[in-house]
């Protein structure tokens, strides 16, 4: 990859060499494309799948699953193309118009970082304000990446162990717990609000999807609708939806 | 108890400090001394409680009222807590993780209990752990509020920060002076102070 950069003095800006194929906007999209066996959504270039995956972690109340694989290509292309700028960056023989190039492509490096951590930075927020509960919860634990747990595992402790110093360990000992259920209490352990309102942009047609009072939604590809985000969960996993 | 007083009075008190730490968005001073009137109460509400004689049957409204007393000042004070270690996170996040810039300012600094000091650098290194399954290429604590628009930034700098490593060598930022410097090499001293965008 390097070799190429150096020899023939190309650098692609960005998705231009990640994925081979012009960049199609996607919401440009037909509203009338009904039907799904005739047209197959154009694919969606990595960059546009983070940008989706984003946007649906930032608006959805519960932890989405990690994106593993996703993001560490992302991130090897990230190191790939900056070692190549800083190859080009040296070599005296480039053009100005390459130097334009470059100085494009060091700025989409950036862009790109921004909307990773970003992502990253979404779901720490969320892991730390429901740690106890995804230290308990096997589910959740699975959506998360390794390093995402332990961090989890880690908040958790430290949280409990803050509470114990600075209050209950100078309660009576029927009051130091922390897993108190009295009656008409919130409990004691956050759990993401599943029934809070979202905003979804319907990537396909959807069909059949149940709302709480037992009625159905239609939704044509393109339909924007707010709803509650337990009714649409399953479609966000699935990319048929996308949060907005 | 001398003094009268309703059940949940202090506790009340606690959640109004929390209030207006986020309706003023500042960091209060730890009020060490309500929360130990509070604790002490819950002490005594205990003995109260103890001192009510019971036997099967259903439990004396007595017994009740103390009881749901208990429950609630014990939420207002895990509640104070917890709202203060929120807003100690968001303080981090907002020097970008910078703790020792955190722990130097004495103001700030005087206002936390000692538990939330050690709380505070126990944090620290659970985000430094969590920041190193990343590559240096990505630094995660960097900044996520306004997206880069170019790679380099005019900066004055405002105080004196010593020598940094810029992608042009190393520069010794004295106070007064100007450089055009890539953003990603600086950000964190905007965010602390040091710089300021011309």
């Amino acid at each position: 990859m390097l070799q190429h950069y150096h020899h023939n003095h190309e650098l692609g800006v960005w998705d231009e060499e990640y994925e081979q194929r012009p960049p199609t906007p996607r919401r440009t999209d037909s509203p009338d494309d009904i039907n799904p066996f005739l047209l197959e959504r154009t694919p969606e270039t990595p960059l546009e799948q983070l940008t989706r995956h984003w946007l649906n972690e930032r608006h959805a109340p519960d932890i989405l699953p990690a994106q593993e694989e996703l993001l560490s290509g992302m991130l090897d292309h990230l190191r790939r193309q900056s070692e190549a700028v800083h190859l080009l960056r040296g070599d005296p023989s480039s053009s100005d118009e390459e130097h334009i190039r470059i100085m494009l492509v060091q700025t989409e490096i950036e862009r790109v970082k921004f909307i990773v951590r970003s992502y990253v930075r979404t779901r720490l927020f969320k892991i730390e304000k429901y740690a106890r509960f995804v230290t308990s919860n096997a589910d959740v634990q699975r959506r998360l990446t390794a390093a995402e747990r332990d961090h989890a595992s880690r908040h958790a402790k430290i949280t409990d162990q803050h509470f114990y110093l600075s209050v209950l360990q100078s309660l009576p000992d029927a009051q130091a717990h922390l897993d108190d259920t009295p009656v008409f209490y919130p409990s004691m352990v956050t759990e993401p609000d599943k029934s809070r309102p979202v905003f979804v942009h319907a990537l396909t047609r959807c069909s059949q999807i149940t709302l709480p009072d037992g009625a159905t939604l239609d939704m044509e590809k393109g339909h924007i609708s707010l709803t509650l985000y337990s009714v649409v969960e399953q479609l966000v996993a699935r990319g048929e939806v996308e949060l907005i | 108890m001398n003094d009268a007083r309703q059940y949940g009075e202090l506790g009340t008190q606690l959640l109004l400090e929390s209030r207006r730490s986020t309706q003023t968005d500042t960091f209060l001073k730890y009020n060490d001394t309500l929360v130990r009137s509070l604790i002490r109460e819950q002490r005594d509400l205990e003995k109260a409680i103890d001192a009510i004689p019971f036997e099967g049957g259903s439990p004396p409204p007595a017994l009740l009222i103390i009881q749901t007393a208990i429950n609630r000042n014990k939420r207002c004070l895990l509640a104070y807590h917890a709202h203060r270690v929120d807003r100690l996170r968001d303080l981090y996040w907002s020097v970008g993780g910078a703790l020792p810039h955190i722990l130097s300012n004495q103001e700030l600094r005087g206002r936390m209990s000692p538990h939330e000091v050690d709380y505070l650098r126990q944090y620290n290194s659970s985000i430094m752990e969590f920041r190193s399954e990343f590559t240096h290429e990505l630094d995660v604590t960097a900044s996520i509020t306004i997206p880069p628009k170019d790679i380099h930034a005019l900066v004055r700098v405002v105080r004196d920060c010593g020598v940094i490593q810029t992608e042009l060598g190393s520069i010794d930022f004295k106070k007064g002076q100007r450089f055009m410097v890539r953003r990603a090499d600086i950000e964190h001293l905007i965010v602390q102070g040091y710089l300021e965008e011309v």
